[in-house]
């Protein structure tokens, strides 16, 4: 299947500074396709160059065949983009600001009332048609600007930090418009620091860090290929000697790094090798006579990837949580 | 040859036909969105209400102040009596008008780009097919729709003055013509400074200064200079002449000189004396029209003579005094050289001012502010390709994909 979305060595120079520095992407139709990375990362630099709102220094983006550099009008007909800080018109209610936008892609008149209570209906703001705009609620502020972006039918969406500032259940109602959007064959960027929304909802994700995409792909590929460093929780049944036994004995394994017995009496494995060296390890532990209970690779979530990947310390990811 | 020209051209017209929809969707889009949120609910019909109100008022007032200035003056002439309060009392809404225009317009237009930008809208509307143009061009009109609501709205009582007389039709056209084009020119220049600045009380600040330098300063550097530089020079006839002073550009921006050039032709000018050789009179020495008509004897004090010919004229009397030794001047008759500063002499206007020597300047001098600065504003809302010319989509060639 050919990429709905193709970024190519896109370059983005401020003052000297590369906040973009030579990204190559390709997202596939379809899919959800998130974008994560510690703020300053260059992902809203990037969104903004695909969405012909900043001209790239190098490189060049290609959505739905048109060129982002040499034919931006035809880009922005195909496109739907939703700001990180998503603006609303004071003295407006919800129906004309979809009507606002609706004619500025020009379409006429019967199709704009049509489309207008389609919308409002996907993003369950029918009840609120001739409410004004400022008196919505966050997160319904929220989905009108996402209602915004999907007036012209695009193909593709890119969307800036959907899910700031909104409390849970927001997101939630987030999470399952965009899912709809996905099986209403829409392919959705989505940029995030908040690890665990794009995980998710997510079906392939790039991990940028100053500039540069760090890892891409599915989270499942991604994970594969960074086995290094994973983390296996093994419980024994024995008492504190046994426990003692069965941990050096771990530790003894080629490719376990660290072995580790914590509060609840599991023992924490640090393990180097794939799948296949993983069922060795299980079965050379049952040949030792261990009465193993549970033996699992700890849920590798984005999280933890992108800890891997960045090799950043916790707290420099923000509000990672 | 034809037949491979013509496609290409139909496709061109076509484009054309294309980009013209296309902007004038935006300028609809901007304008119906703009309107709809200035003019709902009764604010706007309040607003009107007051205005005329106070314009109403404010005409009554000036035309009891005249009544009582000419009661005594023209006790046996109530047609010219009537003819000066029907000036005077134009002369009154026009200025308040022109104040209005000032003072309104860049309030209207100074947010304009701003506000968008500091509601983050800019970038949602950017990402639209709309075009900058018409970003701009809609703002703009639909700013200025407001304030011509409430000049248009004034026209009838204005046309009041035609009761009194002294004011012909095409004076109060003359004057709405400068009040509207003063208002286009205020406003893109507002709209520029918003779309330069981050915030809108900045683009407000620079707006207002804009319109201060362009009445006040412009004033102001008219008379230092004119004190500084020109020489008075007395003929041996008595006649006084004014050399060296500054350019009449300076106050192309004054609206209130424009609007005084109107008001001080209205009714080709035949006015009291005393306002023709003192308020007139000084107004022709920046307007560079003479409130006597070109036949008046000699250039009155303040009338604007270049020392370079301007024309030469016969004023009669026979006495051989060739003034200023103007060339072509017949033997035994008294001649005067006389500029008239590009201005196309009426031959024979008796007692008449020449009219029309500034305020077409103004307005022309606006008209072209207004696009200058609002093809600015449009470079500043592009996001992309900011500074660099481009062809319009018409004419560029379309751009061949190679395959990937």
């Amino acid at each position: 299947m050919s990429a709905i979305v193709s970024v190519e060595g896109l370059v983005k120079r401020y003052n000297g500074t590369l906040a973009v520095a030579g990204v190559e992407l390709a997202v596939e139709p379809g899919e959800i396709f998130g974008l994560v990375g510690p703020n300053g990362a260059g992902k809203t630099t990037m969104l903004r160059m695909m969405a012909t709102l900043l001209e790239p220094s190098a490189g060049d983006a290609v959505i739905a065949g048109e060129s982002v550099r040499r034919n931006p009008a035809a880009v922005r007909r195909v496109l739907g983009f939703m700001p990180d800080v998503f603006g609303v018109y004071d003295d407006m209610k919800v129906w004309e600001y979809l009507d606002f936008f609706a004619r500025c892609y020009g379409l006429p008149a019967a199709r704009r009332r049509r489309i207008i209570a389609d919308l409002l209906e996907l993003v369950d703001l029918g009840p609120k048609r001739d409410d004004y705009v400022q008196a919505l609620s966050r997160g319904m502020q929220q989905r009108l600007c996402l209602a915004h972006a999907l007036v012209h039918d695009p193909q593709v969406l890119l969307l800036d930090e959907p899910a700031s500032g909104l409390d849970p259940r927001a997101r939630i109602e987030l999470r399952e418009l965009l899912r709809e959007l996905r099986r209403l064959g829409k392919t959705i960027l989505i940029s995030s620091h908040i690890l665990p929304e794009l995980e998710e909802i997510c079906t392939s994700v790039a991990i940028m860090d100053r500039g540069k995409v760090l890892a891409a792909g599915r989270i499942s590929d991604i994970e594969q290929r960074l086995r290094v460093g994973a983390v296996l929780r093994v419980r024994v049944l024995a008492d504190e000697a046994g426990l003692d036994e069965a941990t050096e004995a771990f530790r003894a394994e080629p490719d376990v790094a660290s072995a580790e017995i914590l509060e609840d009496g599991t023992i924490e494995l640090g393990f180097r090798g794939d799948d296949a060296a993983a069922a060795q390890l299980l079965a050379r532990a049952i040949a030792r006579g261990s009465t193993v209970a549970s033996f699992a690779r700890a849920a590798s979530d984005l999280e933890e990837l992108f800890l891997q990947v960045t090799g950043a310390e916790p707290e420099s990811v923000g509000d990672a949580a | 040859m034809t037949a491979i020209a013509l496609p290409s051209l139909r496709a061109r017209l076509g484009r054309l036909g294309g980009s013209v929809r296309g902007a004038s969707s935006g300028l609809t889009a901007i304008g119906v969105k703009e309107l709809r949120g200035r003019m709902r609910g009764r604010r706007a019909f309040i607003i009107l209400t007051v205005y005329l109100i106070l314009i109403g008022g404010f005409a009554w007032m000036s035309e009891i102040l005249q009544e009582k200035l000419y009661a005594g003056a023209f006790a046996n002439q109530a047609t010219f009596a009537s003819a000066a309060i029907g000036r005077a009392v134009f002369g009154a809404i026009l200025l308040l008008e022109t104040l209005l225009v000032v003072v309104l317009t860049p309030g209207f237009t100074a947010g304009a780009i701003s506000l968008e930008r500091e509601k983050q809208t800019l970038d949602m509307l950017a990402t639209t097919p709309i075009s900058s143009l018409a970003i701009v061009i809609g703002k703009l009109l639909s700013a200025l729709v407001y304030v011509f609501i409430l000049v248009l709205a004034s026209v009838p009582l204005s046309a009041l003055v035609f009761v009194f007389g002294g004011v012909a039709w095409d004076d109060v056209l003359r004057g709405y013509i400068v009040l509207l084009a003063t208002a286009v020119g205020i406003g893109s220049v507002a709209l520029f400074f918003s779309a330069l600045a981050r915030r809108t009380q900045a683009a407000t600040i620079l707006s207002y200064f804009a319109v201060l330098a362009a009445t006040l300063g412009s004033l102001f550097i008219f008379s230092f200079w004119s004190t500084v530089a020109s020489t008075t020079t007395f003929a041996p006839d008595g006649s006084t002449r004014i050399s060296g002073g500054p350019p009449e550009a300076i106050m192309y921006l004054n609206p209130y000189i424009a609007q005084a050039d109107v008001l001080c032709g209205a009714g080709d000018g035949v006015d009291a004396l005393d306002r023709n050789t003192t308020f007139c009179g000084r107004v022709g020495s920046i307007t560079g029209a003479n409130p006597f008509g070109i036949t008046t004897p000699l250039p009155m004090p303040g009338v604007k003579v270049d020392p370079g010919f301007g024309g030469v004229i016969n004023l009669g009397g026979g006495d051989g005094v060739n003034v200023d030794g103007a060339p072509g001047c017949p033997a035994n008759a008294r001649c005067a050289a006389i500029a008239f500063d590009d201005v196309a002499v009426t031959e024979g206007q008796i007692f008449g001012v020449q009219r029309d020597t500034f305020w077409p300047k103004s307005v022309a001098a606006w008209l072209v502010i207004s696009v200058i600065f609002t093809l600015l504003s449009v470079q500043l809302v592009t996001p992309t390709r900011r500074w660099r010319p481009r062809l319009p989509g018409f004419l560029r060639r379309r751009s061949s994909r190679s395959p990937a």
